[in-house]
């Protein structure tokens, strides 16, 4: 596994000591005096990527004192091409490995988008905030040479066929309550390492990526009649913590790393300007079938709330047997800090929390503990507002273009779903199809080997 | 009197946490026409702000220019591309030639000389080379940067942007009165 401490960094050179970053770490990792330059605690560290959104000491192109840039680049893991300025809290990029990676004939490409990616990446190329463009995504992802355009929006359903009847299970056995949802790897490192006597209560879920990935080199491998060992699986993920949790050594059930490597949504803009590729230009074009093929509940995984949204249109139907009444639960829909919401299905009265930003989770999980909690279900993501603006999404110059990007992109989100023909996870054909030719039945033996896994308490460990 | 003076912005050096972010929204806002909008990536040119962040051992704060009255910077410019507009001075970017006069004069340092950039570009120059070990090779045309209060776009955005509010926009005529109030009220309570 690589270190923690390798992804995420402060260039001493560049800080300030300004602190904003200090103010929106979920965990009080940055640690240095004012107007000195800060350093990341690694032992509390989740990689969340808040510090790297925020971050406005850029590096001066005519401060001649400052380390070459070109050194300051390959440092960073970032491409030779890239022109955007520089900040003190970065990242370590992947772009050059998959760039090899990419030129290589002897590797089958395959590659997957989140949900939040589709509505992000066309600001990169000065579009609209929140623009939807899976159609341009795609066509770049191909014009880039992979082989193979999957979704991560194919994972968040699957991952809601198992989340959601495991939610079911522990209901009815009364087991393991609250149950919290697994996607948001910056917050499973944070229940890891700060509360690891409740790891009981997460989902045994992998994420979304994840679970694609582990399909990608087994069933996809299958169908696309692909020598495993060949693939090359990578990510594009709106979150800096996403490529720490694909070298997480339990995460190669296919017997191979299950995904190899993970960008961000600003890397993948820098490896599109990299090849010349005339983003605003490209046609729309569609993902490829089976492992690419997704409903609106998969689309909404993106945004706080969407998760717990597309379980519920699920979980109402496991329940009670019957048709859900409504597919929009604007209920979940919230922005920051704590929501609350009770679902009446059939007897059951289900009550759930969404919990925005990784500093609003200790309360809850303080009642947990205290044995005070009457939630049976809770959704939990780092990043306030969810992936939607997560560490890896394009960062901005003006604070307040955040905000109104994220309104965006949220909005870009929903009207995605409500456009899409197919709003739940259970109904995806191609899902279903998975289930029948491969993995049996949800929480099956196929299953529990390859789409879900165990936590580990590593309090003081990184 | 007052009413005509030009405005400026000056920063409290009590408030400034040094974050550079007045520098990024300057480049930001006068940006617009390099395709630069509101994504970091969008950015291929150098960011060129026109006020400097200055920092020392007890101190932290933005130096920008003062639009003086007798703006030695337009005295001093050999081709008049300095001007007084409209309770601003402003450079006119390209007639500039680059003599570094203003830069001389200023008593503030507000005048940097920087590459010129259009549609994220360089600026090259028409006839004038550079020699390299390489043979002539083109030169980028270099040009006068200050503070023009952000003539196109309202309000200051270094004003707007900085997260400690430590930037205000002076418009003499109005600080003036402030002031005279203020004395008034204190006056008052101190006799009172």
């Amino acid at each position: 596994m690589v270190s923690r401490n390798y992804l995420m960094n402060i260039d001493c050179e560049l800080c300030t000591g300004c602190r904003r970053c200090a103010e929106v770490c979920p965990l009080n990792a940055i640690e240095g005096e004012q107007d000195a330059p800060q350093f990341i605690n690694s032992e509390r560290c989740v990689l969340c990527g808040q510090c790297v959104q925020i971050c406005s000491a850029y590096a001066s192109a005519f401060d001649e004192s400052l380390t070459p840039r070109a050194i300051k680049l390959r440092e960073r893991g970032m491409l030779e091409t890239v022109k955007e300025p520089l900040f003190a809290a970065y990242n370590v990029g992947h772009a050059l490995q998959v760039k090899e990676a990419l030129a290589s004939s002897e590797l089958y490409k395959v590659v997957q988008c989140a949900p939040a990616v589709r509505v992000s990446l066309a600001e990169e190329f000065g579009f609209p905030y929140g623009s939807l463009t899976p159609g341009k995504m795609a066509a770049a992802l191909r014009r880039l040479g992979f082989d193979r355009v999957y979704d991560t929006n194919f994972g968040a359903d699957l991952t809601i066929m198992e989340e959601g009847n495991e939610l079911v299970k522990r209901i009815t056995e009364g087991k393991d309550l609250p149950m919290f949802t697994s996607c948001c790897p910056a917050w499973v490192n944070y229940a890891e390492q700060e509360y690891p006597e409740l790891l009981h209560h997460l989902s045994s879920c992998k994420s979304p990526q994840q679970m694609s990935g582990v399909i990608f080199k087994t069933y996809g491998a299958k169908i696309d009649t692909m020598d495993p060992a060949k693939i090359l699986s990578a990510a594009i993920m709106p979150c800096t913590c996403k490529q720490f949790e694909c070298t997480r050594e339990e995460m190669a059930d296919s017997g191979y790393r299950d995904v190899d490597v993970v960008l961000t949504t600003r890397e993948l803009a820098q490896l599109i300007k990299d090849k010349g590729i005339d983003f605003a230009n490209l046609p729309d074009e569609a993902f490829d079938l089976p492992l690419g093929n997704y409903s609106g509940a998969g689309a909404i995984f993106g945004t706080t709330g969407g998760v717990m949204e597309a379980a519920l249109r699920t979980c109402y139907e496991l329940i009670t047997k019957e048709k859900a009444p409504r597919i929009e639960l604007n209920f979940v829909r919230s922005g920051e800090g704590i929501k609350t919401a009770m679902v009446r299905a059939g007897e059951l009265e289900l009550r759930v929390a969404v919990v925005s930003g990784l500093k609003n989770a200790a309360k809850i999980l303080e009642d947990v503990k205290a044995g005070r909690c009457q939630y049976h279900f809770i959704e939990v993501m780092t990043c306030p507002g969810g992936c939607i603006n997560g560490g890896g999404q394009p960062k901005f110059l003006l604070p307040e273009y955040r905000e109104e990007a994220v309104r965006s992109r949220k909005a870009s989100i929903y009207e995605h779903d409500s456009r899409l023909k197919i709003r739940k996870s259970h109904e995806n054909p191609d899902i279903q199809k998975l289930y029948e030719e491969f993995l049996g039945e949800p929480l099956g033996h196929q299953s529990h080997h390859l789409l879900h896994t165990e936590y580990v308490a590593r309090k003081g460990q990184n | 009197m007052s009413g005509t003076l030009n405005s400026f912005v000056v920063a409290n050096p009590n408030q400034c946490i040094g974050c550079k972010v007045c520098e990024i929204v300057c480049f930001a806002v006068h940006n617009k026409n390099n395709q630069v909008a509101m994504s970091v990536g969008t950015i291929a040119a150098p960011v060129i702000p026109r006020l400097y962040l200055v920092r020392g051992e007890t101190f932290t704060m933005p130096i920008q220019c003062r639009h003086c009255e007798d703006a030695p910077c337009a005295n001093s410019c050999r081709i008049g591309a300095i001007k007084q507009e409209d309770k601003r001075i402003v450079i006119d970017e390209n007639d500039c030639i680059g003599c570094k006069t203003c830069l001389l004069a200023c008593p503030f340092g507000a005048i940097d000389l920087l590459p010129q950039f259009k549609d994220g570009e360089a600026v090259i120059q028409a006839n004038l080379k550079e020699e390299s070990e390489f043979g002539l090779e083109e030169k980028v045309k270099t040009i006068a940067y200050k503070c023009d209060l952000c003539q196109d776009h309202g309000e200051p955005a270094c004003v707007t942007a900085c997260p400690q509010q430590a930037l205000t926009l002076v418009i003499p005529a109005e600080e003036k009165k402030r002031r005279n109030r203020q004395a008034a009220v204190n006056l008052l309570s101190a006799l009172n």
